[in-house]
């Protein structure tokens, strides 16, 4: 079974190439785009409020062992108070996250325009490869796969003798799409690399929820125990202080 | 790290502290350089022809290679630019590792089969 198929040469001329240089210049096009898209909603004051408590909240935390003990119970003890602590949020207020957030239009139309911008691309190029580039052989992947494969990577071609090795230019399709993730973080720089499936496994938990998110901060706090860092500061000062003057 | 090495760890005092800004800086560091280098090992296997599982021990063998490039630039001694030493040496394995099947592929075909 290892008798190596000579593909045309015009196979490689206009479909591996063509797609791969569309598929990046899809992804750079997408890039783009929703930069220049992000429109900048306008805040509500108390979920910023509460989002900056949250964020000194986490300070506290992660700071937590360079102040002197009594300083941080007097901090901890103003978050968590049980009257008027900030973070405590009486049982009856705990308002559904949920109902609140498809009731905001704003935030409805972000996540649809966020959505749309992902999917779109991906189906129209699904679609055009599917329409163009079906029923041959485009490309042998160089590493040996099992027959179960067959029926996933070959879609449009209909011998059952040919290798599993050589696939569709869907399967290419595929390849590409997981694999100029990488090509992307290079070349766009730093932020907004790997948009699509990063985003599609964040979907599963999103939601500004405050009301939970201030109790676990609230939780964080309490547990912490506070080990003071520095008891031995001033021995450390004078033992810098002197490398410096020597 | 590049030519600025930034330190992420003050180990003078005695619980260890980090510089977020920093870590996450180096962090990028070593991503970028595996993603580099995963797709100029996936080129480098589809023109000399790997088969199978040769293949993907080319794959480690380079992130092994990086790994102690990325070990020698940091002084051997990650604790003062890492968290942890696993982050050095095994970061980025796998997501270097489509990239590297997508050009290996490429280059292989481009080569061998056309």
């Amino acid at each position: 079974m290892a008798e190596d198929l000579v593909l045309d040469t015009a196979i490689r001329d206009w479909v591996l190439i063509p797609l791969s240089v569309v598929m990046v210049l899809i992804g750079v096009l997408r890039y783009f785009v929703s930069k220049l898209m992000r429109s900048s909603p306008t805040p509500d004051a108390k979920m910023v409020k509460e989002g900056q408590v949250v964020i000194r909240a986490r300070n506290l935390k992660a700071g937590a062992n360079f102040i002197p003990p009594k300083s941080f119970r007097a901090r901890r003890f103003y978050f968590s108070n049980e009257e008027n602590g900030l973070l405590h949020v009486p049982k009856d207020q705990a308002s559904n996250p949920q109902a609140q957030m498809f009731s905001d239009p704003n935030m409805a139309m972000d996540m649809m325009k966020k959505n749309l911008s992902m999917i779109i691309p991906q189906t129209l190029t699904f679609a055009w490869v599917n329409f163009f580039f079906s029923g041959f052989v485009a490309a042998k992947i160089p590493f040996p796969l099992t027959q179960r494969f067959r029926s996933m990577l070959q879609n449009g071609i209909d011998l059952s003798t040919v290798d599993v090795s050589y696939v569709s230019s869907r399967s290419w399709y595929f390849l590409n799409l997981f694999g100029l993730r990488g090509l992307f973080s290079l070349i766009l720089g730093d932020e907004n690399a790997i948009d699509d499936t990063q985003r599609m496994m964040q979907m599963g938990g999103f939601g500004f929820d405050a009301s939970k998110s201030l109790s676990a901060e609230k939780d964080g706090l309490d547990i912490i125990q506070h080990e003071w860092a520095l008891p031995r500061f001033e021995h450390r000062a004078e033992s810098v202080l002197r490398k410096l003057v020597q | 790290m590049g030519s600025s090495e930034k330190r992420s760890k003050d180990v003078m005092s005695d619980i260890p502290t980090f510089s977020g800004e920093n870590l996450q800086k180096n962090l990028k560091v070593i991503q970028n350089s595996r993603t580099f280098l995963s797709i100029i090992a996936g080129v480098l296997a589809g023109i000399i022809g790997f088969n199978g599982l040769t293949g993907f021990v080319f794959y480690f063998v380079v992130m092994l290679i990086t790994s102690v490039g990325l070990m020698a630039k940091a002084g051997f001694s990650a604790d003062l630019y890492f968290d942890s030493w696993n982050r050095v040496l095994f970061d980025g394995f796998l997501g270097g590792l489509m990239s590297f099947v997508l050009f290996w592929t490429f280059a292989y075909d481009l080569v061998h089969i056309f």
